[in-house]
């Protein structure tokens, strides 16, 4: 079942393509990687997904409905959950807070969202610090609150902007149980990756993109081993 | 073109080159750290005040107390970055993210302090500043205009120029324009981006000092005297484009043009408030000015 | 307070034995922000019984209008992030809204100050709408472009206003102290409001607006929505305590709308603690007495203030509520009292 839908989406910026005739399917329960060299595109059609830019071509359906040119908020409310690459989160409000600001805007009562909240700080391992202030978390911590954030009610699909960038081991491994143990019970992920061995243990499936365009579309290990790909990373980080 | 409107050009540009003078310390005070300095009308009230005050209580003469005044102005500029701006790029303030915030209260805070230290201190009473030359009236073709005014206009003009060609072409004009383009990496290369930061302000001080005293004959110096110009000078940068030096000069001629046939053509009692709306207008619909860069956060 | 199990990162913790209520966990500052205002407001209430002076009885009946006004401001400044330069125009437009009624159709006070109040709300509305996309020094160009344009046609239009010369506005109550407690009454109940609102999920959504807009939408809050109920509910409440202070002082002139009072309500505001529910309006009456008190003496009170707004904001980000808190946690900890 074709979750998600991208149809020929272009974006310039002035003079630049960012986005070029970009197409791909998800398919519900699906965990896709999205890789490519820094420039080729990957945050831009993120951002087109999650209603951060509005494409100059092309159409975006969600469970067959359009939605490119939807704002983040009602895209939130269909299901798109966007992971920023630089963490964002509320950081004069504490934790639990951080986390009842999306149960509550996305429906959940008061004390469903608490439970929720509560549940998701101990898979997360943030017990010690739900109390403090989310500007007073270290960064590790603080992406660790940006997933609770956006899975305070499962969305239809997480787009995931590099989150294993820059981030300790262990945190790396509280995400990556996460992502599997959700991605388990059927939630759909487009992770966006440099993080190869990574990609290659939770993706079965990877995208690639170089230069605004989609280079190849398959199995991970096929696009690791793609000629075209190998040379958009210029040496190439093939598992 | 009619004889009247040939003068009501010229005393419009004329004003506008005063306007500039506030115009362009804001626009660069902004293009380095990104804050409306809501104190800037203050800077402008300290030089009616220094100017008025050096050259009637001591006697000074008109032409030393002038850069006098300027030198004042900057002064004040100086204390006024050294004390309180620091933070906004030295991040030791608990105001963190929301440094916008914090220059507005402390500018805001700032420009009341001043207004009524001054007001308690030397009294709420408007002195009026010797004018530049005595003669009140010459005729130049079409247009009427008094000495001081003639005589302000021409300092004014070279004022300009100089800061304009301070700018671009000397050492420190182009650390400035590289810290305003890119803070980080201008001290990456080495730039002491502090220090131009409390040069800008001492220019923005100096500046909008110099135009206080050179309007002082007219506008006498009172307490309040910087609101209105300092109300002017928020206008024409965010018409000329937040940051943009040119941009300011083009758009505070502008606008003392558009004050001038204003005032005749359309009301006389609102011929403040069309700047004003015009700073409306553009901040909802064009925030870049005509001559800035698209800023701003998705 | 909620006890929690020490955790190191990493290790499993067992579920909390005792889940902590909604009010316990998500409101905890701004509860004991708002018992402290309650508190506040209880002195306030049994001063009269000890002061019978009608001029000073006026000059707190005159802080109250402030702290309505900082409190309002405090609500889109402090809780919101949006620095509006307008709310003494919204006042103003209240105070002139019932003003005008009562003058040319004689509408009494109890239909005037509702229609001042719905009147300022919906032009405090319009502009937060209109300002959507405007922040930081932007937003406090744009409002304060808005109130001096305000001030200017209300000043201007002197066939209709008598401009700067005021206009007479008809009483509502005749005893001075019936008045104060009506104020303080008044001031109560948008205190109250302030609080509840600020515990339901509008005050998460607000915070939430202030700290990072562009996370708060991706989390699906409203954003238009929630920036344009705060600014309309800012300027209502502003609009709210001008027509009472309209009949109040029986005149109203465009005075009220000038910069130099919402000069004032920031300081207020600032010197309290900014995005706290009590310290604004504790510190509107602070303020205020103090400044008339001094007028006296020497009349050096807006130097002062002003001074103090400049230090607060340089050094003591949190106010005099955020003093008051670490002077509190520092005598407990010296007291050996356990948190």
């Amino acid at each position: 079942m074709t979750m998600l839908s991208v149809r020929g989406v272009k974006k310039r910026y002035g003079g630049l393509t960012a986005v070029d005739n970009v197409s791909l399917d998800i398919n519900e329960g699906e965990l896709v990687g999205l890789i490519g060299p820094n420039g080729s595109g990957k945050t831009t059609l993120l951002n087109i997904l999650s209603g951060l830019a509005i494409p100059d071509e092309g159409e975006i359906l969600l469970d067959g409905k359009p939605c490119q040119g939807l704002t983040p908020e009602k895209l939130a409310h269909r299901g798109v959950m966007r992971m920023f690459q630089l963490t964002r989160v509320f950081r004069r409000m504490n934790v639990v807070d951080n986390l009842l600001v999306a149960g509550r805007a996305l429906g959940l009562g008061p004390d469903e969202a608490l439970s929720r909240a509560h549940s998701l700080i101990s898979e997360l391992r943030l017990d010690a610090v739900r109390e403090l202030d989310a500007g007073q978390l270290s960064g590790g911590q603080m992406k660790l609150l940006e997933f609770g954030v956006c899975f305070m009610v499962p969305p239809r699909i997480a787009l995931l902007d590099e989150p294993f960038a820059a981030v300790h081991p262990t945190m790396k491994e509280i995400m990556g149980a996460f992502i599997r143990s959700r991605h388990e019970k059927g939630q759909t992920f487009l992770l966006v990756s440099h993080d190869m061995p990574v990609v290659v243990e939770l993706c079965p499936r990877s995208v690639c993109m170089n230069a605004g365009s989609v280079i190849i579309d398959a199995a991970t290990r096929d696009v690791l081993n793609d000629a075209r790909v190998i040379e958009a990373y210029l040496g190439g980080q093939a598992a | 073109m009619s004889a009247i409107n040939v003068d009501l050009a010229v005393n419009g540009l004329i004003t506008g080159l005063f306007y500039a003078l506030m115009a362009i310390g804001l626009s660069l005070i902004f293009g380095i750290l990104r804050i409306v300095n809501f104190a800037h009308g203050e800077f402008y009230m300290v030089g009616a005040y220094a100017y008025t005050l050096i050259a009637l209580a001591f006697g000074v003469p008109v032409w030393i107390a002038l850069p006098l005044a300027f030198l004042f102005g900057a002064l004040v500029g100086w204390i006024t970055e050294r004390t309180l701006m620091r933070p906004l790029y030295q991040g030791y303030t608990s105001w963190g993210l929301m440094r916008d915030e914090y220059a507005v209260i402390v500018t805001f805070g700032l420009s009341l302090f001043l207004i009524n230290l001054v007001d308690k201190i030397i009294g709420p009473y408007a002195y009026r500043g010797p004018p530049l030359v005595e003669t009140s009236r010459i005729t130049l073709g079409p247009i009427m205009i008094s000495g001081h005014r003639l005589v302000a206009a021409g300092i004014c003009i070279a004022v300009i120029i100089g800061t304009a060609a301070l700018i671009k072409y000397s050492f420190w004009g182009k650390q400035i324009r590289a810290v305003s383009q890119n803070r980080l990496g201008a001290s990456l290369a080495g730039i002491n981006t502090a220090k131009a930061s409390a040069i800008v302000f001492m220019l923005s001080g100096g500046l909008a000092a110099f135009a206080g005293a050179l309007l002082s004959p007219v506008i006498n110096a009172s307490p309040d005297v910087g609101v209105f110009p300092a109300v002017k000078s928020y206008i024409i940068v965010v018409l000329g484009g937040l940051g943009s030096v040119p941009g300011s000069i083009i758009a505070s001629l502008a606008l003392g043009v558009i004050e001038s046939f204003g005032a005749v053509y359309l009301s006389y009692q609102y011929r403040d408030a069309f700047g004003l709306i015009l700073l409306m207008l553009f901040l909802l619909f064009r925030p870049q000015g005509l001559f800035g860069e698209k800023g701003r956060e998705v | 307070m909620v006890s929690t199990s020490p955790n190191a990162a990493g290790a499993s913790s067992p579920a909390p034995a005792m889940k902590p209520s909604s009010a316990q966990l998500t409101t905890t500052k701004t509860t004991v922000e708002f018992r402290a205002a309650l508190i506040a407001m209880a002195f306030i209430a049994a001063i009269p019984l000890f002061v019978s002076n009608a001029y000073w009885l006026g000059v707190l009946i005159v802080s109250m209008y402030f702290a309505i006004l900082a409190g309002g401001w405090n609500l889109l400044a402090g809780y919101t992030g949006q620095f509006s330069l307008a709310p003494a125009a919204f006042a103003m437009i209240g105070a002139y809204t019932t003003g005008l009624l009562a003058t040319y159709f004689a509408v009494p006070p109890l239909l005037g100050i509702p229609a001042a109040i719905v009147v300022a709300g919906v032009i405090g509305l319009a502009l937060g709408r209109a300002v959507m996309r405007l922040n930081g020094p932007y937003l406090a160009l744009t409002t304060l472009s808005f109130a001096e344009i305000m001030r200017l046609v209300i000043s201007n239009s002197i066939d209709i206003t008598r401009g700067d010369l005021g206009l007479s506005v008809p009483g509502m109550i005749n005893n001075r102290i019936v008045w104060y407690y009506f104020f303080l009454g008044v001031l109560v109940a948008l205190l109250v409001g302030f609080y509840l609102l600020l515990r339901s999920k509008a005050g998460l959504f607000l915070q939430a607006i202030r700290d990072d807009e562009v996370a708060a939408r991706r989390a699906g809050v409203d954003v238009v929505f929630w920036k344009t109920a705060a600014f309309a509910l800012s300027a209502a409440s502003a609009g709210f305590a001008g027509a009472l202070y309209a009949h109040f002082a029986e005149l109203v002139t465009p005075e009220l709308g000038l910069i130099g009072q919402t000069g004032l309500i920031v300081s207020m505001t600032v010197i309290g603690g900014i995005g706290t529910l009590a310290g604004p309006i504790i510190a509107a009456f602070i303020v205020y007495v103090i400044s008339e008190w001094l007028r006296d003496v020497g009349g050096y009170q807006l130097i002062v203030f002003a001074a103090l707004v400049v230090i607060f904001a340089r050094f003591f980000r949190e106010g005099l509520w955020g003093l008051a808190k670490s002077g509190y946690k520092k005598f407990s900890a010296k007291r050996g009292t356990s948190t």
